[in-house]
């Protein structure tokens, strides 16, 4: 599986089974099969440490996630301690069950993350900018810059860390870590100077027309309203039939727009990318998984989806399905060799 | 800069050459737009490139005409893939994407980097990167090339096949070239112009020959003419007339056939391999370093020059066994290391990052935990010719002088063993002779160098030995008088003006008319 298009896809189904289910065993299976396909992805790539830089940022999110729901939710039955009223905020018992929720909401963000860090992975940076409609090519220069400084900081970051080293820092102290933030905004601020420098004289700018004609803009507008309306249908607890297909006809009026916004530009593409068996397949399949995830979901036919912690704790349902449709985010690891670089 | 009037003709190749910090890059900046449009500043007056006015239309308007390649490569990539990065410019302008194939492998080709095209640009040598961001450029097929100091990482190898393949397009596409080097022995040949700017802000400009007359600092080949008085000046060996009769002048190289005593050696590799991301890179080396010498290490770009010393200061896990003055460095970290060996980085952009000079050299000092005097260190830092520029903001100063800070920051609390990576970056002849006299006073103080350089004629003034590295090999160990004329790659001037001595640099010249 190599087409952008189908990695696309492969996110919005996690993303999707990440924001359908509340339910702290899923998310976990979730987290481990998309650690598990990293790790593949990883190999491949000869990218060491991907796994303990995502290990570590999903531990810290966990805790922080927590502590943050524990300290200031003081709902739930089983308290664990009290904290001092007059406390500002913090204040009131501290219950197992917000410790509980925090930590799901801590699997959420985390499986966030990884999904995102996967599609890092798999895609080049070229390919995740060809997504970007080319009608927003001053966009898209921001988010190229971004794009290719979020890989770069953390070897930025290495790289200043050994810069230290040889200037016989001993890095053993936390005050000894303090000297990476300056070089790291600074070197990383005079690079993005450079790096605009280069890109204007390699000629960036000269397709961009700048200009968003008055249709563009008009069927922009239309889309956000319908969507904005959408969602506001939804806190009232409007129906799934009115509020999917409205969602449905805005997202489908913005690609539309963007899509025919792009055609004007003159623009080519180094790299075509071509459809292989394997994309199409894949890419059936999360459309399907995706579509029925989000029906039956609406529908309420995935009960052991939902779980809350509150007001009393209690073991969450699973069932073999759930697991099924989970496991499909592995289906890139099944078709076979990544070889999209 | 002040008052220039400058006219280039189509189809030349100019050289802009001139002291570190007088302004080349400037210059050369006036030509595409980009100064004012990026710099600011003030400007006035005309400048006219192929009908197109740059002051006026900016950068913008002169892609297509200009192709620019920076100073500095590792901060113009835009993608992560080699193949992506040279393709960039080519999808902006909206070329098909036959033509684009068709040119994308041609650059590849021409520039020897067919091999890397699909790799990440981050894991690339410092060489390498120089040839992708040229070989960026090379694609567009624009009318006039810039290049700011493109081969400065470049080994003497790959760096004349750019040239020849520069002056190939010059000749049969037209292209209008200008170039900026401090390093002119292997430019002269090709250029018709030369625009020297000197430390006053002054510009002199017009043919080779004539410019040539007048600047002070020349590369070897000149200063052998100016020696034997030959006029006008030969600008290959192959020119030199070699009629004149030379004796070899003893005293100007004591240490000529003196391999230095290895019995004990300061820093030892025994079969020492690195491997990064499953791929070898350097195979069972075994390297030593004598108290007291100066040793060179040259080899093509990709050759494991920089792995090599990053293995040395443990910044790179390697097999094998590291000895510092004969102790095992396995229990060693990179910050134990560095108490007892300087070492210079190939990018040492993020050495620096003190509010001035002579704060940045005290951070050293405290890191190591040592006492000083302010009067001691700005009297270490008169020896790098930057004591007045104490109190400045060392990311500002030029590029030769950023070096010299740096090289001061890794180095005042006196290690005896100091590891230099390419240090001549972006430095002048006046530079590197004041770094050259720097090195021997602490070479004669008993202090060991590691010096990793694709200047020739650099590493020929100061080795005692020389380490030839080819994949990941060590191909030679033995004596600069070897090295320098024996290997045809790695050949100086003076080797190659007078091939049947020993002679290395015009020092080992003296005239018996
Ligand atoms: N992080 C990395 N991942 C993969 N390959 C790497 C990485 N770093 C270096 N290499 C490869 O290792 C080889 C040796 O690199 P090294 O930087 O030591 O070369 P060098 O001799 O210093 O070259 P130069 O003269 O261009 O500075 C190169 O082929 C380079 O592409
Ligand atoms: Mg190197």
């Amino acid at each position: 599986m190599k087409h952008t298009a189908s990695w696309i896809l492969w996110l919005v189904l996690s993303l999707t089974l990440t924001l359908t289910t509340r339910n702290p065993f899923y998310l976990s299976f979730q987290i481990l099969s998309l650690l598990l396909l990293g790790v593949y992805i990883a190999k491949q790539k000869h990218h060491a440490f991907w796994l303990s830089q995502n290990i570590r940022f999903l531990l810290t999110m966990l805790v922080i996630s927590s502590l943050v729901n524990a300290l200031f939710t003081h709902t739930g039955s089983t308290t664990l301690i009290n904290l001092p009223d007059h406390w500002i905020l913090v204040g009131g018992s501290i219950t197992l069950e917000s410790l509980i929720y925090g930590q799901i909401n801590g699997l959420i963000i985390g499986a966030i993350f990884v999904a995102f860090n996967i599609i890092n992975l798999a895609l080049s940076i070229r390919q995740l900018t060809h997504l970007i409609p080319g009608a927003l090519r001053p966009i898209a220069m921001t988010v190229t810059i971004t794009l290719t400084f979020l890989p770069s900081i953390q070897q930025r970051a290495q790289e200043i860390k050994e810069a230290q080293l040889i200037r016989g820092n001993q890095m053993k102290k936390i005050r000894d870590w303090l000297p990476l933030l300056l070089p790291l905004l600074i070197s990383s601020l005079e690079n993005a100077i450079s790096l605009s420098e280069s890109m204007t004289s390699r000629g960036f700018e000269t397709q961009s027309t700048g200009k968003i004609t008055r249709l563009t803009l008009v069927s922009l507008i239309l889309a956000t309203f319908i969507i904005f309306s959408a969602w506001v249908l939804s806190l009232f607890d409007y129906p799934g039939f009115i509020i999917l297909p409205l969602y449905a006809i805005g997202g489908g009026l913005v690609a539309v727009t963007f899509i025919s916004a792009s055609r004007k530009l003159r623009t080519t593409h180094f790299k075509k990318e071509t459809w292989s068996k394997k994309d199409a397949l894949s890419s059936g399949i999360f459309i399907t998984t995706i579509i029925g995830t989000i029906i039956l979901h609406q529908l309420g036919m995935l009960p052991t989806f939902y779980y809350s912690p509150y007001p009393g704790l209690s073991l969450p349902g699973l069932s073999l399905s759930g697991f099924l449709v989970i496991s499909v985010l592995l289906f890139p690891m099944l078709v076979g060799k990544n070889d999209s670089i | 800069m002040n008052n220039i009037n400058l006219e280039i003709t189509p189809a030349s190749l100019t050289l802009v050459t001139g002291s570190s910090g007088s302004g080349k890059s400037t210059l050369l900046k006036c030509i595409n737009g980009l100064v004012p449009h990026f710099s600011g500043g003030s400007i006035s007056g005309e400048i006219e490139v192929f009908n197109h006015d740059p002051i006026e239309e900016g950068p913008k308007g002169l892609v297509k005409t200009v192709s620019y390649v920076f100073q500095e490569p590792e901060s113009q990539f835009v993608y992560d893939i080699v193949e992506d990065e040279i393709a960039f410019s080519l999808e902006n302008f909206g070329i098909s994407r036959d033509e684009m194939v068709k040119r994308i492998d041609l650059v590849l080709n021409k520039m020897g980097l067919s091999d890397i095209k699909g790799k990440k640009i981050s894991h690339l040598s410092g060489g390498e990167k120089q040839k992708v961001a040229i070989a960026s450029a090379l694609v567009n097929q624009p009318r006039v090339l810039i290049l700011d100091e493109p081969t400065s990482q470049l080994d003497p190898f790959t760096a004349d096949a750019l040239l020849n393949y520069i002056i190939f397009l010059k000749s049969k596409m037209d292209l209008t070239v200008l170039i900026s080097e401090h390093r002119l022995e292997r430019l002269l040949p090709y250029s018709d112009v030369i625009i020297h700017l000197t430390p006053q802000g002054e510009i002199i400009s017009g043919p080779t020959q004539s410019v040539l007359h007048e600047m002070e600092q020349v590369p070897p080949i000149i200063k052998i003419a100016r020696m034997l008085n030959v006029d006008p000046y030969p600008l290959t060996p192959k020119e030199f007339p070699n009629s004149h009769e030379m004796a070899y002048n003893e005293k100007s190289k004591a240490t000529f056939d003196l391999i230095p005593s290895l019995q004990t050696p300061v820093l030892e590799c025994r079969n020492v391999s690195t491997s990064i991301n499953g791929k070898p890179i350097l195979k069972r080396i075994n390297f030593r370093l004598a108290k007291g010498e100066i040793l060179v290490v040259h080899g093509p770009n990709g050759s494991g020059k920089t792995t090599l010393s990053r293995t040395l200061v443990g910044l790179q896990s390697s097999e094998g066994q590291i000895f510092l003055h004969g102790q095992d460095t396995k229990l060693l970290g990179t910050e134990d290391m560095v108490k007892e060996i300087g070492y210079l980085p190939q990018n040492p952009g993020d050495l620096l990052f003190a509010e001035t000079v002579l704060d940045e050299i005290k951070i050293t000092m405290n890191n190591h935990q040592l006492k000083y005097h302010e009067a001691d260190l700005i009297e270490f830092l008169a020896q790098f010719g930057l004591n007045e520029k104490l109190t400045e903001y060392p990311r500002d100063l030029s590029v030769g002088e950023r070096q010299r800070t740096a090289l001061a920051a890794i180095t005042v609390h006196r290690p005896n063993i100091i590891i230099l990576d390419e240090p001549t970056r972006g430095m002048d002849y006046q530079n590197k002779s004041s770094l050259s006299k720097i090195l021997t006073l602490w070479r004669d103080e008993g202090r060991s160098i590691c010096l990793i350089t694709h200047d020739v004629e650099f590493g020929a003034m100061l080795a005692d030995r020389v380490l030839l590295l080819e994949e990941g090999e060590i191909s030679f160990d033995g004596l600069p008088n070897i090295a320098y004329t024996k290997f045809p790659r790695y050949r100086t001037q003076t080797s190659l003006i007078f091939p049947n001595q020993n002679w290395i640099t015009p020092g080992d010249i003296s005239q018996i008319s």
